[in-house]
């Protein structure tokens, strides 16, 4: 009896666990996540981004297609700073001050950003916002005694003053063509009281543009109350890469009067004791003949 | 006569023991007319020879379009027929020249066969690659416009050279017979004649003469070994240094040296039959040439083998993904049937019949060389044509007729016409000169009665 009981309670078990995971399954629904992100590059026209994800499980999934509405501060017709924003494959779609609000921007220190979309089901009258403060990223480099410094400086706008921010993360990097690459050492450097932080440039033999001019960035990334800002200056640290061509020289690969010297010489001596030493056998074919007519 | 018969039955021993006269081997050896079989014989060559001139003919009015070869194929039987001739020639370097220098004396019979076999294909090697090129009136322009660094450069310097000394290999040893020849012009035609006196009315058979002509063969077997290996290695190159499925691989010259050794000697022992049944060799052909050649053959048949092996199991245990689709197509697919042909009638059943004393007498010498050179003519169109049906980057929206390759008629009628042009250049050398070097017979018959 008591073992019927175990294999009552087992099979129970089981069908709960089936049944639990069949409504799991059911339960994962597709939640529409609309993000807006602040974007500044080098101190000019700032923009935003927005992000139409869904999620689904633990599954982010871009969606395109979603069109956007992004409005500055207010959802008004004459705050609109776009409504032709469509997101692409990644799901992103960007957004950018238009002059018609130039105005607005530069009236306040402390801006909202508000995105609605459209277009697609799951997305449909969906609203993101975000809130950031103006702030500014400024770069200088200077040798010093053989020593290469890069300053970044980080001020925000506070009652129409630019004043320091104090204990931020800023990265100092150099713009490669498949990514940034750290200048010295550290990655990131948290600024001090003046707002300041300056980086060793430790990458002397880095190559450059034919001028050995490099693009050194300062970046600060997914500030919570400042966004996202990047600044660049080029300055001439690099090697300069001089592009040596090939295509001339003498090669495997070259045409016929661009051979390499090598293999005409092995060529050359193959084939020159080869049939030096032909002519040599026709030679004795005629001097056998000439044997021949001496004897009589 | 009587004694004759009985002796082509009994082993080389026996046949060593006869003592035959100079005028014996002389006549024995003389070339013949041909008999009611030979004129048929070479009445179907050349009409194999016309049809494959008319189909080339139709090539070179219409162009390479007559040709199933397109975008995909662009080297058809053409070249797979060209690897063959090339490798079939290599047989000159390995009787004349190995077996010389390595004083092996029983190949003196077979040596005359070796070298008209590489000379007529080495001959065909190169007219089939003129024939494989759209515009053949621009040959010329490969001579003057040719790049060093090109393999098919090389192939062009290597062949033209390979056929220069094998000619030489050809003519020096002929020189002494070519006397013989001319001492009773009433029993040739007069262009024979003619021709013998052009060749070798100079030739009186001094010591000195004897001397700069020995001096002279044996500089030549010593040159035509590195030659030899270098057009088959060369000819491997023209596909081992590109990349793609089935020719990238370092082993290829080697591969390449040990099929042609093994299909030359198969060539050899066709020849050795044929000679011997038309002409009555056996007392010069004996079971003891079949004997050691039988030999030679297996062990050459055994070592291509194990460089098939290592072309195909090594590629086939990694199976890398561009190889994939070339290995199973020659394993299982489209071109199963032909590789397996290939391998079972080129390698695996000579051996077995080579293998045994039984099978190293002349018959069934006869039908394992006749498998050999058969199996070897599509082993090499198994190694053209499947790896270019399976490029790297495919070519988007061919024609269909891209993707597969059966040669034309105008290919199948060529490629047979060079290969009846190249046993209609053996098979009038016979009728010419002596296949069997006569004087070289007398000398060693002499040498051996003096030894006696």
């Amino acid at each position: 009896m008591k073992r019927l009981n175990n294999y009552r309670i087992t099979f129970l078990l089981a069908a709960l666990l089936i049944s639990s995971a069949a409504h799991s399954q059911d339960s994962i629904s597709k939640q529409p996540l609309l993000d807006v992100v602040y974007f500044s590059y080098n101190n000019s026209i700032p923009y935003v981004q927005v992000m139409a994800r869904l999620k689904q499980g633990r599954k982010f999934d871009p969606v395109k297609g979603v069109t956007l509405k992004v409005y500055l501060d207010s959802i008004s017709s004459s705050s609109l700073m776009t409504d032709k924003a469509v997101t692409d494959e990644t799901g992103k779609a960007d957004a950018a001050m238009p002059p018609s609000l130039q105005k607005e921007w530069n009236a306040s220190a402390k801006h909202t950003f508000i995105a609605e979309a459209s277009g697609v089901k799951e997305f449909e009258g969906e609203k993101a916002v975000t809130e950031v403060t103006k702030a500014r990223l400024l770069i200088d480099t200077a040798t010093v005694s053989e020593t290469k410094n890069i300053t970044a400086t980080f001020l925000a706008l506070e009652n129409g003053k630019w004043t320091p921010i104090k204990d931020a993360d800023v990265k100092i990097m150099i713009k490669r063509l498949g990514g940034n690459l750290t200048v010295g050492d550290e990655a990131t450097y948290t600024t001090d009281s003046s707002g300041t932080v300056t980086a060793e440039f430790k990458r002397d033999s880095i190559p450059g543009d034919a001028n050995g001019n490099i693009v050194i960035i300062a970046k600060v990334e997914d500030n919570d109350t400042y966004g996202n800002l990047s600044v660049e200056k080029t300055a001439k640290w690099g090697a300069p890469l001089t592009y040596d061509s090939t295509f001339n020289d003498r090669s495997l690969f070259g045409t016929r009067d661009k051979a390499p010297i090598w293999l005409l010489l092995m060529a050359y001596l193959i084939i020159g004791i080869v049939w030096g030493t032909l002519a040599y056998l026709v030679f004795q074919i005629f001097k056998i003949k000439k044997l021949g007519r001496r004897v009589v | 006569m009587k004694r004759t018969t009985q002796n082509k039955s009994k082993s080389f021993a026996v046949d060593t023991t006869i003592r035959l006269t100079e005028e014996q081997i002389s006549r024995d050896l003389y070339p013949q007319k041909f008999g009611i079989r030979g004129k048929i014989w070479v009445a179907i060559l050349v009409a194999i020879c016309l049809i494959g001139a008319f189909a080339y003919y139709l090539q070179l009015k219409e162009g390479l379009v007559v040709t199933h070869m397109r975008d995909y194929v662009s080297w058809g039987i053409y070249i797979s027929n060209f690897v063959f001739f090339v490798a079939i020639s290599l047989v000159g370097s390995l009787i004349t020249a190995i077996f010389r220098l390595s004083n092996v004396r029983w190949s003196t019979p077979l040596t005359r066969i070796a070298e008209i076999i590489a000379v007529s294909a080495i001959v065909f090697a190169s007219i089939i690659i003129v024939v494989d090129m759209g515009r053949p009136e621009r040959f010329l322009n490969l001579l003057l416009h040719g790049r060093i660094q090109s393999p098919i450069t090389w192939d062009v310097i290597v062949i033209g050279t390979y056929f220069f000394i094998s000619l030489l290999l050809l003519y020096l040893p002929l020189m002494p017979d070519l006397r013989i020849l001319n001492r009773d012009p009433q029993k040739n035609p007069r262009l024979l004649n003619r021709l013998y006196r052009f060749g070798g009315s100079f030739w009186k058979g001094t010591k000195e003469q004897f001397k700069v002509s020995n001096r002279a063969i044996t500089i030549l077997c010593i040159i035509i070994i590195p030659v030899a290996f270098c057009i088959h290695t060369v000819t491997s190159w023209l596909f081992a240094t590109t990349y793609r499925p089935g020719w990238d691989s370092t082993n290829f010259g080697a591969y390449f040296v040990s099929g042609a050794f093994l299909v030359g000697a198969g060539g050899v022992v066709v020849a050795m039959y044929v000679f011997r049944k038309s002409y009555h060799l056996e007392k010069y052909i004996t079971v003891l040439h079949f004997e050691k050649m039988g030999r030679i053959v297996v062990l050459l048949a055994l070592l291509y083998l194990y460089f098939n092996v290592n072309e195909y199991l090594v590629p086939a245990f990694k199976m890398k993904k561009p190889e994939e689709q070339h290995l199973t197509q020659l394993f299982a697919g489209e071109f199963a049937p032909i590789f397996w042909f290939a391998i079972l009638i080129g390698m695996i059943i000579p051996i077995f019949i080579l293998i045994f004393k039984k099978g190293r007498k002349p018959l069934p010498m006869f039908i394992a060389g006749v498998m050999i050179v058969i199996g070897a003519w599509f082993k090499r169109y198994l190694i053209v044509t499947p790896t270019l049906l399976h490029p790297f980057l495919p070519m988007n929206d061919v024609p269909q007729s891209y993707k597969h390759y059966f040669p034309s008629w105008q290919e199948w009628a060529i490629a047979m016409g060079s290969l009846a042009g190249a046993l209609l250049i053996i098979t009038f050398f016979a009728r010419v000169y002596p296949i069997i070097p006569i004087q070289e017979t007398i000398n060693e018959q002499n040498e051996k009665a003096e030894q006696l």
